[in-house]
């Protein structure tokens, strides 16, 4: 909890800065959106979180998002190019099909032992490959799709917006039931003491292969689900949708506490972590520094440029701070020891 | 009274390749006795119970459960049988919380939901039945080893186990912890439960078990009921064999100018300071069980885990290891125990594996000197004797034997002064085992000082000149080699030095 609790304080600190710096941020229409992007990063970055905990990575979430989209567009669509069938049949087929490359991935991983970074990897790419297939490179519109309005639509009214969007309110059901498998469920325990300890979860008669089969297909139909979202949000469908989302969301969960050795982490640190990774997005592009020289009142701006390098420093800083708390804890240990020793001489 | 067993092996045998760990052993267990199994490292201890938990086929022989043949195809059939082991090497999940361990793989659940409350309020009990007083909701990962082991058993217990198979419990404990452990043995005995005890150690071994078993090189060479059960006998029985010829002839005993002095080390993780002296042309042979603190006390000399204090001099000259290049610099070398992981890099040649230390000296121009580094290797594997198709073959598909003449050659192209060779016939043929011995009294007589970790008895007293003996990451006694004989060296590392003189050395 310390890592999360930490993390907290830090969304919390520049939440009251960047609202400090410009008012805007504070504004319904701002925090909604944040919280909806938010939200979107969230529930895919939650089922990465199952595999990295089981010691594994997903490079291809990223590419199933964007395939589902091209799906769902291609089959339900009323626009040129596409199927005009109901929407309902779109979005199964489209949920059908990652949970089906989830569970390709998982049993290449789990029963053959294939390392999970070649298997995603090549996974990303085939994905990818499919809708661009499908796109033919091109466009894909929803067009006058009823999809287009989950997005923005939700409940409770303020103003113009919807107070719990659509993607917020999924998100909130996916951190119900994402909290209670991996932190209630027998199923969580085995994926904690898989990470943990593979050889003691094996010694212990813990079905291990299927257990990490289950965290790709879990991890494959988050995905899929974000990309509904996703695709709602963004209404043409590019194969290129989704592009690079596998690095937010390991960087989603690295932030929140959970770590790529395995047997650490938390829904909620995957959760502050979307927050953060979202927050920064933001706050890059509303960040302002009033200053006065020679009498002229100046403001100055980040540049969207600074974008990967800031992400890319808060990342470091996170796992660096964790590490040194680590380093000295362990030292301190040591030296205690030590004195013990040498006062028994 | 055959029927009252309740486990019977008749016959086990199983084959590595290259070796028999077992051969035709026979062994049977009452409910309620404490039987207790000894013999050197590598005598076939842990290969048995292996196959008895279920973790390995045996090649040939049966196994009797009250009577009924049973087969074991994985460990989940053992435990159905309630046979139990405890690892010796501890297999906790250290992120899960104690419960979490005590239930792994057996949780108490409703609809897949885990029931943390049940499985907390019965962890109290079992943990109380071990005598343990923490909370079943704490982190194993900051328990002591002698805590994690209670939780093993308690583990045990909660598979409602009928055999339960300790495997050196006591190795990581304290002498509490251990008067604890063997209270809850004679709790367990009442109960019913019949355990196997895997020990080195003989006053709990004669304390303790009913009966002994002894292992000698896969076969059972000898069986003793509690009241026969003396140190002399067990001894003989673990070591009885003669010592081979294929050691060098002894050297006369010389006066080594010192080279190397240890005073106050404080190793890592060690209860208190060593202090030693090794000269230069010296072998210095240590014994101890494994886990013993000789493989850490030698990562501290060579700066893998630096020393946390005391002082060595190396040549007159003080000498502070931070990190294995500072040793290297100084001519101090390791062959590690664990060659395959932390001496060889399996998949590269012969040749970049030998020059792996030194690189800095093939590249005079920028470039690396692939002809210098061939000539180089090809001078180690003649002199060495390496049976290998080249120098650009691949030091993984080399045998056991040839992989470690690559590790040794691979620092005698370096000149050492010190040289420390950790374990240096593990998983050895007989044949290149006589060849690593010659070779090292070349080097002795050259006037380079070897360090010798060892668990093989016979070669500690074949090749040193003096030899210090271990226990529990202590220093117990240096012996010089005619002062030092089998069971001398087995009473001091198995904690029963003060009978020394009753054994009549």
């Amino acid at each position: 909890m310390r890592r999360e609790l930490g993390i907290l304080c830090a969304v919390v600190v520049m939440c009251g800065f960047l609202f400090w710096s410009n008012h805007d941020f504070g504004k319904a229409a701002n925090i909604l959106n944040v919280s909806r992007q938010a939200a979107m990063l969230g529930i895919f970055a939650i089922g990465s979180s199952f595999v990295i905990i089981t010691g594994g990575i997903d490079l291809s979430v990223g590419a199933i998002i964007g395939l589902t989209g091209v799906l769902i567009a291609k089959i339900s669509s009323p626009s040129v190019h596409c199927l005009n069938h109901p929407l309902w049949v779109g979005i199964s087929i489209a949920l059908g099909v990652a949970l089906l490359i989830g569970l390709i991935q998982g049993l290449l991983i789990s029963r053959l032992k294939l390392q999970p970074f070649i298997v995603t990897l090549a996974g990303m790419l085939l994905v990818r490959g499919t809708a661009q297939i499908i796109t033919h490179g091109g466009t894909l519109g929803l067009g006058t799709s009823p999809l287009i309005n989950l997005s923005t639509e939700g409940l409770f009214h303020y103003g113009y917006h919807a107070v719990l969007a659509y993607p917020v309110l999924m998100f909130i059901g996916v951190i119900i039931l994402a909290s209670y498998l991996l932190h209630g469920t027998v199923f969580g325990r085995y994926v904690f003491a898989i990470g943990g300890n593979r050889d003691a979860a094996q010694y212990s008669g813990i079905p291990v292969d299927r257990v990490e089969t289950l965290t790709y297909v879990i991890s494959a139909g988050l995905a899929g689900v974000a990309g509904i979202c996703y695709a709602s949000y963004i209404g043409q469908m590019t194969y290129n949708v989704g592009n690079g989302y596998e690095l937010n969301a390991i960087a989603a969960a690295v932030i929140g506490g959970v770590s790529l050795r395995g047997g650490e982490g938390s829904v909620l640190g995957a959760i502050i972590g979307s927050i953060m990774m979202e927050v920064i997005q933001n706050g890059i592009i509303l960040f302002k520094w009033v200053y006065h020289s020679a009498g002229h009142r100046e403001v100055f701006r980040l540049s969207s440029n600074w974008t990967y390098f800031i992400t890319g420093a808060v990342i470091l800083l996170a796992v660096l701070i964790d590490q040194l708390a680590n380093i000295l804890n362990k030292r301190k240990r040591l030296k205690r020891q030590a004195q013990i020793a040498a006062a028994k001489q | 009274m055959a029927e009252d067993y309740i486990l019977r092996m008749r016959g086990v045998t199983k084959r590595f390749p290259g070796v028999t760990a077992l051969e035709n052993v026979d062994l049977e267990l009452r409910s309620g006795e404490v039987l207790a199994l000894m013999g050197e490292n590598g005598a076939g201890k842990s290969t048995l119970m292996k196959i008895l938990g279920g973790a390995q086929p045996p090649d040939e022989g049966e196994l009797l459960i009250d009577g009924k043949a049973v087969e074991f195809r994985n460990v989940s059939d053992s435990r159905r049988h309630g046979i139990v082991l405890v690892h010796q090497e501890l297999m906790m999940a250290s992120n899960l919380d104690v419960a979490g361990n005590i239930f792994l793989g057996s949780e108490k659940s409703h609809w897949g939901l885990l029931n943390r409350r049940a499985m907390r309020s019965a962890s109290v009990a079992l943990l109380r039945r071990v005598g343990l007083s923490c909370s079943p909701a704490m982190l194993v990962g900051a328990l002591t080893p002698g805590q994690m082991q209670m939780v093993e058993i308690a583990k045990a217990l909660s598979h409602k186990a009928r055999i339960l198979i300790l495997d050196e419990p006591t190795s990581s404990l304290t002498l509490t912890e251990s008067e604890q452990l063997f209270k809850i043995i004679g709790d367990l005995k009442r109960d019913g439960i019949a355990i196997i005890y895997i020990s080195h150690r003989m006053e709990e071994v004669k304390r303790l078990a009913d009966r002994v078993i002894v292992l000698r090189d896969g076969k059972r060479v000898g069986e003793l009921e509690h009241d026969q059960i003396t140190q002399n006998k067990i001894v003989s029985m673990m070591v009885g064999r003669e010592l081979t010829n294929w050691y060098p002839p002894l050297r006369p005993r010389a006066d080594y100018p010192p080279i190397l002095q240890v005073e106050n080390l404080i190793v890592p993780g060690a209860p208190c300071a060593v202090s030693f002296e090794a000269g230069k042309g010296e072998i210095v042979g240590f014994a101890g069980l494994v886990g013993s603190g000789r493989t850490e006390l030698m990562q501290a000399i060579f700066g893998t885990t630096p020393p946390l204090g005391g002082t060595l001099v190396v040549d007159g000259q003080a000498f502070a290891p931070r990190r294995p290049r500072d040793a290297i610099s100084r001519g101090i070398y390791l062959a590690p125990e664990d060659r395959k992981h932390h001496g060889l890099v399996l998949p590269m040649s012969i040749a970049q594996n030998i020059s792996m230390p030194d690189i800095h000296n093939y590249k005079p121009r920028m470039w690396l000197q692939r002809g210098h580094e061939q000539v180089v290797a090809k001078k180690q594997l003649e002199s060495l004797r390496i049976k290998a198709p080249g120098v650009k073959h691949r030091v993984g598909s080399l045998s056991g034997g040839n992989q470690q003449k690559v590790v040794l050659g691979k620092w005698l192209a370096m000149r050492p002064k010190i040289l420390i060779l950790d374990e240096p016939t593990r998983g050895v043929d007989v044949g290149a085992k006589a060849e690593i011995y010659r070779e090292m009294m070349e080097l002795a007589q050259q006037g380079i000082t070897i360090l010798m970790v060892s668990s093989e008895m016979e070669e500690v007293l074949g090749m040193s000149d003096r030899i210090v003996v271990m226990r529990e990451r202590r220093m117990e006694g240096i012996l010089p080699r005619d002062q030092a004989t089998q069971e001398r060296i087995a009473a001091l590392m198995t904690g029963a030095g003060k009978i020394d003189k009753s054994i009549g050395v």
